[in-house]
């Protein structure tokens, strides 16, 4: 009796007939969709940021191209093939300007007045005036093709801009008003043809050019005070390579064709190696990301080797040194400063940090110091300080973490073996945790490459590649970044101009970077946990 | 009968031990000095009191078992021999000593690092450290700056043969100790405590998570151990205390009930509680 009852009891329990439903669902089947649908918003909703990046980005490659096309067209590609050696002239000139400097600072140095110092170097400028007037000819004939490749440019740009207007019209039904727009068809061959017309001078002048600049040298080469300075030597050495170098270009410039179409993959290349970030000019666009890219590494790695050392001994000392009460003080108060508003920090950073920074490298006594004083209040240096401030909270964190979860038995085991607390640290807990402790150190440098406010006030925003040459100087100065351009620049743009897409395109690799390092960042973990078993 | 003690390659003591002390006196032939003395030890969790006067003397080169329900102290005396429960904040020692060879551990002199290559001690979960199987060993000797690749090389072999797991990992010695079983786990971490030749070395339940194979290989590798080293074991099976030792205390609430020849305690206890617990009356 007793037993057949029981089992009813438990069939019905087994058939779920005793449980509650709504709209034929039980309450187990309502938790799990209502977490579910969590899951799916979530998903689609990083799904359409992704899709709504590609699409704005998308078309950046084929506008590139067509603005590549003009500057083809319009004969400025040409015109730019004669303006590059200039440039490496005039940074010639640039440096024999040092070298003069120099000199009459050491003449100063051994008791001249002034007058008497440009006197012993009067033979030095006669050498420098010539070979600055050696391009002049050259300088005269470009300046004026310059002229003529723009009036191009810009026709080109006025009849595009019309045609657009015209189409919108004839859509808008407005037959009448479109036909009565006038659109003023270039006709790049002859206009090209004026252009290229310039050869001959320009040969000419540049042969004038090689037999001054060679007989400058062999002034200075052979006269008593160009003795002994090895800078001078070293421009005069430029020189005779730029001199080889010279003729090259004739054969690139006869083989140019105004009407060769350029090919996709040389926009992409213009845009993913492209040195130059150069936004209306009277001359040429050009969206090359490299400066921008590396600009936002300068200033993430300056601030992750602040950040590592600070954050990860904070770490070893709060999970392994600190007493109780050390602890309960300083690990809130290193994570309250991720509490502060990054437009805080960058407001301290021009407010304070960069000028303390600079009267710092004023010190007399801190001369030595590569690349001090620095001529920049706001540069890398004071930007990554600040980043290093930002992404500490989340090394420490992290870090701590790491450190803390490494299994109580294996720091047993090896006090139990005699081992004192630093040999336990470094030969147990560090390697033990070591790769939370890397995968903590990636998650802070994705924190410090996302990061906007801050490069955006105080990395001095001046877009070029940072001079690698310069050594430890390097990082005094102003860059821009990948984050720091698109806050800038987007309100500004006209949606869906090429500007505006090359934005996206910017958008779309800092997205990638980020991806990628917390892609290796889980990776690196995963790794942690096999090894702890 | 005279036993000739283990001595210690490193001094307990930082200083010059008193001229009083007899620990560097002669060995009296006729009444040995144990290996461990404890005396009326009263030992304290913060407030609460884990042991209430427990005094024993623990023999040289044989097995010691303590028995004795869960939480009536085992573990806490076994660790205060090697001061581990220095590492627990707020433990100390209302009252009493221990003298390891004559000399109080607890003394200030003490350099507590210098006890723990004495005194060498097994946990009751295995712990290798995620390293290869040779540098567990090696551990212990790189802590005292032994880098002689050559004596590493032997000290690793020796203690893997003493801990008879030499030949099950001779062709494997730099891969993973984590991928060794249980069983090998827990004489790997017996190898890694002989390595660094203690005179004593104290088990804090290590058969608790084997099975019976692992467990049996354990004890026999005990029985072989004893003739080099004073061992201290903690168990919760009383065929493994009866099997494996030949003193074994049994402890209640924080006392020691009695203390005899594990044969003795097992046929003829002494103490009604003793009686009780052997007989699975209570646990
Ligand atoms: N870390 C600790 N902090 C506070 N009390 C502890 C700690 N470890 C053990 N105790 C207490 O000390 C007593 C003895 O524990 P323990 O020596 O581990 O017992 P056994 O090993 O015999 O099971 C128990 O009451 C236990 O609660
Ligand atoms: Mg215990």
């Amino acid at each position: 009796m007793q037993t057949s009852e029981h089992n009813q009891a438990l069939s019905s329990a087994l058939k779920g007939k005793a449980r509650l439903r709504v709209l034929g669902l039980t309450f187990d089947d309502v938790v799990r969709y209502f977490f579910g649908g969590n899951a799916a918003v979530a998903v689609v909703v990083l799904a359409l940021i992704l899709v709504f990046l590609l699409k704005e980005g998308a078309g950046f490659f084929g506008q590139n191209r067509t603005n590549i096309q003009v500057y083809r067209k319009a004969g400025l590609e040409y015109v730019d093939m004669m303006r590059a050696p200039l440039e490496e002239f005039s940074s010639l000139t640039r440096t024999l300007n040092d070298v003069r400097l120099k000199r009459f600072r050491a003449l100063l140095a051994e008791g001249r007045d002034t007058d008497g110092a440009n006197e012993a170097l009067k033979e030095y400028d006669d050498f420098a005036t010539a070979f600055g007037a050696a391009a002049s000819e050259a300088r005269g004939v470009v300046s004026d093709i310059t002229e003529v490749a723009t009036a191009v440019k810009t026709r080109a740009q006025v009849s595009a801009d019309r045609e657009d207007e015209r189409e919108m019209l004839l859509k808008g039904g407005k037959a009448e008003q479109a036909a009565a727009l006038k659109v003023d068809v270039v006709d790049y061959e002859k206009e090209i043809k004026l252009i290229t017309g310039v050869a001959p001078a320009w040969k000419a002048a540049v042969t004038e050019m090689q037999e001054k600049l060679r007989g400058a040298v062999s002034v200075a080469r052979g006269a008593d005070w160009g003795k002994g300075d090895k800078e001078l030597a070293k421009v005069l050495v430029k020189t005779e390579n730029f001199l080889s170098v010279l003729p090259k270009a004739d054969a690139r410039m006869a083989a140019w064709r105004w009407d060769e179409p350029v090919p996709l993959s040389r926009s992409v290349t213009a845009f993913l190696f492209g040195r130059e970030w150069l936004t209306a000019s009277f001359w040429q666009d050009w969206y090359g990301i490299l400066p921008l890219v590396s600009g936002s590494l300068l200033v993430s790695l300056i601030a992750m080797a602040i950040a590592v050392p600070f954050a990860v001994s904070a770490a070893i000392y709060i999970s392994e040194v600190a007493t109780p009460g050390e602890k309960s003080f300083i690990k809130p108060y290193i994570e309250f400063i991720s509490a502060i508003p990054s437009v805080v920090l960058g407001f301290f950073g021009i407010a304070v940090l960069g000028t303390a920074l600079r009267s710092l490298s004023q010190v007399e006594w801190l001369n030595w110091v590569p690349g001090f004083p620095m001529s920049e209040r706001l540069n890398a240096l004071t930007a990554g300080c600040l980043l290093a401030f930002t992404s500490i909270p989340t090394i420490f964190s992290l870090a701590e973490d790491a450190i803390t979860n490494v299994p109580k038995h294996f720091k047993e085991a090896s006090f139990a073996l005699g081992a004192t607390r630093f040999q336990t640290l470094v030969r147990v807990l560090i390697p033990a945790s070591l790769s939370g402790i890397i995968s903590a150190i990636l998650l802070g440098f994705g924190r410090v490459i996302g990061e906007t406010m801050v490069v955006l006030l105080c990395a001095g925003n001046r877009i070029a590649i940072p001079d690698f040459t310069q050594g430890i100087g390097m990082l005094y100065e102003p860059v821009h970044t990948m984050t720091g351009i698109i806050a800038q620049e987007m309100g500004e743009v006209a949606q869906g101009s090429i500007h505006y897409r090359a934005l996206f395109m910017v958008g779309i690799i800092l997205f990638l970077v980020s991806l990628l390092i917390n892609f290796v960042a889980q990776r690196v973990v995963r790794r942690y946990r096999i090894s702890i078993g | 009968m005279s036993v000739d003690f283990a001595t210690p390659t490193v001094s307990l003591v930082k200083t010059e031990p008193s001229p009083n002390s007899s620990a560097t006196g002669p060995i009296q032939a006729t009444a040995p000095v144990p290996m461990i003395e404890v005396e009326n030890l009263d030992f304290f969790y913060g407030k609460s009191q884990a042991l209430h006067g427990v005094s024993l003397k623990i023999p040289a080169r044989q097995v010691t078992a303590f028995i004795g329900p869960s939480g009536c102290g085992k573990s806490t005396l076994l660790r205060c021999f090697n001061r581990m429960n220095d590492l627990i904040e707020g433990t100390r020692i209302g009252r009493g000593h221990i003298k390891i060879q004559g000399i109080d551990i607890y003394d200030p002199s003490v350099d507590v690092i210098a006890l723990r290559r004495q005194v060498g001690m097994v946990f009751q979960k295995s712990n290798p450290f995620p390293k290869s199987i040779y540098q567990n060993i090696s551990y212990g000797l790189e802590l005292q700056g032994v880098k002689d690749k050559a004596r590493l090389d032997a000290v690793v072999e020796k203690s893997l043969r003493g801990a008879a797991l030499w030949d099950e990992v001779k062709d494997r010695l730099h891969t993973s100790a984590l991928g060794l079983s249980g069983g090998q786990q827990q004489r790997l971490c017996i190898a890694r405590a002989i390595a660094v030749e203690p005179a004593v070395i104290l088990m804090d339940e290590p058969c608790s998570a084997l099975d019976p194979i692992a467990t049996s290989k354990v004890e026999e590798l005990i029985q072989e151990l004893k003739k080099q080293f004073t061992i201290v074991i903690v168990t919760h099976s009383m065929q493994q205390a009866g099997r494996c030792s030949d003193k074994t205390a049994f402890f209640y609430l924080g006392k020691l009930i009695e203390m005899d020849v594990t044969q003795k305690v097992f046929t003829k206890p002494a103490q009604q509680q003793t009686e009780d617990y052997i007989t699975g009356r209570f646990g």
